[in-house]
Order: structure tokens, then sequence, then C-alpha cells
């Protein structure tokens, strides 16, 4: 014997949506000075971080005591970015420099 | 450049992998053999101590299997074989993929454009 | 967990279901296996199956039982084997039980099959994350 349906609630009615709160100023970007130059070095530790993390999950991989194949992928996905980063940023930094020297002769 | 321990241990590994590849087309190949024993390749608790210790560098061995044998005296289980054949590609896929990793770091630290 | 763990654990399980098939098909090569009544009539064969509790998991073959020795006395004379009465002794195998085990122990050894595609093709992906 099948059970009868109950007839579906009507919907009640959609609260209306709060506006979005405009975004807050982002606190003062500072322009590029001592503080930006810091970030910059602190990426390069992360990077060393990085690195030797990916090394050892891939050993740890490698001989058996891994048990998800994706974290060894993911880190070394992020430590080649990470290197991609400091490479372009070093390779930028010289050419910067490059032009400066350039313009002063 | 290339004598860290991972790298070390990696390579290791490789020719681990190669080896149980080579050690299971065997086995398949000698399935209805009478009194052939399966050989297996065991490597991976040997090279977890030896990177324990800091070298990463030891040489795979082929071993016999002591499986209960069937009638005819061999003793070469066909699925087992198989899968295992399936899990080796995977893992040579990923440590190869790990040495290529090391390679690419280096080239992209090189590049200076 | 060993790293590709899902692939061993199907080996395991295609290995029980095949010894299923194996003992099923001997149950029924044997159907017509005639003996005298002063010996025991041929036994079925049941493979029990027992969970591995350590490392990755999985299923082995526990041992495989063997069916009643009693069997089947059927009255046929004309037999060479029969006994002084006409009596001879054939195997208690139910064909339609063991058809429908033959069935299970294939459709399991698939399924396990499609266990080891499905988890190739998963560890292939998470390989393939951060490859350009």
């Amino acid at each position: 014997m099948t059970v009868p349906i109950s007839a579906i609630a009507g919907l009640s009615s959609v609260t209306s949506v709060a506006p979005t709160q405009s975004v807050a100023e982002t606190a003062g970007t500072a322009s590029t000075s001592g503080a930006g130059f810091a970030n910059v070095l602190s990426g390069i530790d992360n990077l060393q971080q990085l690195q030797s993390t990916t090394n050892d999950l891939a050993v740890k991989a490698v001989t058996g005591d891994l048990d998800d194949v994706h974290d060894y992928t993911i880190a070394a996905a992020e430590s080649s970015t990470a290197l991609e980063l400091t490479a372009a940023v070093r390779n930028k930094a010289v050419e910067a420099f490059n032009e400066i020297m350039r313009m002063q002769a | 450049m290339f004598d860290s321990v991972s790298s070390v241990a990696l390579q290791s590994a490789l020719d681990g992998l190669a080896m149980r590849q080579r050690v299971i087309a065997d086995n398949v190949a000698n399935i209805q053999t009478p009194g052939y024993h399966a050989k297996k390749v065991a490597f991976e608790d040997a090279l977890s101590k030896a990177v324990g210790n800091g070298s990463g560098a030891v040489t795979a061995h082929v071993a016999r299997s002591l499986e209960p044998t069937r009638m005819d005296g061999n003793n070469v289980n066909l699925d087992e074989e198989t899968l295992l054949n399936v899990d080796t590609n995977l893992r040579f896929q990923l440590a190869s993929q790990a040495m290529s990793h090391e390679f690419t770091n280096l080239r992209t630290a090189m590049r200076t454009n | 967990m060993t790293i590709f763990g899902a692939i061993g654990i199907a080996s395991t399980g295609l290995t029980v279901h095949r010894k299923w098939l194996d003992a099923v098909s001997d149950n029924l090569a044997n159907v017509s296996t005639v003996r005298p009544t002063s010996e025991a009539a041929f036994r079925q064969k049941y493979v029990v199956a027992q969970e591995i509790t350590g490392g990755d998991g999985g299923v082995q073959v526990a041992g495989v039982l063997e069916g009643s020795a009693e069997g089947r006395l059927v009255y046929e004379p004309t037999n060479p084997l029969a006994d002084e009465e006409g009596y001879v002794r054939y195997p208690d195998i139910d064909m339609s039980s063991q058809m429908t085990q033959l069935i299970m122990a294939q459709r399991g050894y698939q399924a396990n099959a499609a266990v080891v595609d499905r988890a190739k093709e998963t560890y292939q992906a998470a390989l393939q994350i951060g490859r350009n």
C-alpha cells in the first residue's frame, strides 16, 4: 500500500538579501619600500622549508611510508611555484638594477 | 650536485622498481612451468633503513616466494602479478616524476630571463 | 595503508574469487562422479573466506571445507560399480545452487577488477596535480 505524499509546503518568502558591505579600504597600501622588500626575503625562507618538505615526502613515498600520493604532488607543486616566484622576482630586480645603472652612465 | 640523500634514494628506488618489473615479466612468462617458484624483489624496507642512517643507497635483491605451490609445483599467482605490475607502474611514475622535479627546479633557478 | 593500497586489497579479492570459481567448477565437473557404496561419495568443496585484520586489510581463504560424504544412493543395477543390491553413490551436489555461486563468484571478480581500474585512474589523477 503506497503512502500518499503530503503536499509540498509553500515556500516561505525569501528574506531580502543584505546589501554587500563595501570593501573596507585596504589599510594603507604601503608603497614598495622597506616593508615590501622584507616580505620578499621572508618568502625565500619559506621556499627552503617547502623544498625540504617536498624532498622528505618524495623519499617517504618511495619507501612506501606515505599514505596519500596527493600529499607529495601538492607539496611538489607548491615548492616549484614558490621557486618560480622567487626566481622571477630576482630576475626583475636584476633587470631593474641594470636599467638604473644604464641611466647613470 | 646530485648526491643528496633524497636524490640517491630516488635513484635506488627507480633501480629497484625496474628490477621488480623484470621479475614480474619473468614470473608471468613462467606461469605454466612445473616446479617454478615466483620471484619477488624487496627494497623498500632496506631503503627506509638506509635513509634513516643518512646514506640512501641500496641495491635491490631478488628472493624466492614461499607461497604454497599448486599441483605442478608452480606457485605463481596471476592476479597478484598483474596487479603488482599496475602498482609498480604507478610507483615508477611517481619516482621518475620526483627525479625530474629536482632537475626542473635547478633549471628554473638557473634561468635569467 | 600503503601508498597504492586499494590495488593490493583488490588483488586479494581477485585471488579469493578465483579460488571460489575453481571450487565451483570442480564441483560441477564432478556432479556425475559415481562411486561404489563401499567408498565415500565425491565431497563438495566450500571455500571459506576470512578478512585479513592486520596491515592493509583485504580477504584471504581461511580454508576449503568438504561437504558430506554420504551422497545420494541411486538404484542403478546395470552400473559396473553397483553393489549386490544395485545401488551406487552419487555426490550430493545441488546444480542450481552451484550455478548461482558461479554467477556470484564471477560478479565478485568483475567488481574487484573494476576497483582496480578506478583506483588506477584515481592515483594517476593524483600524480597529475601541478604538472603543466
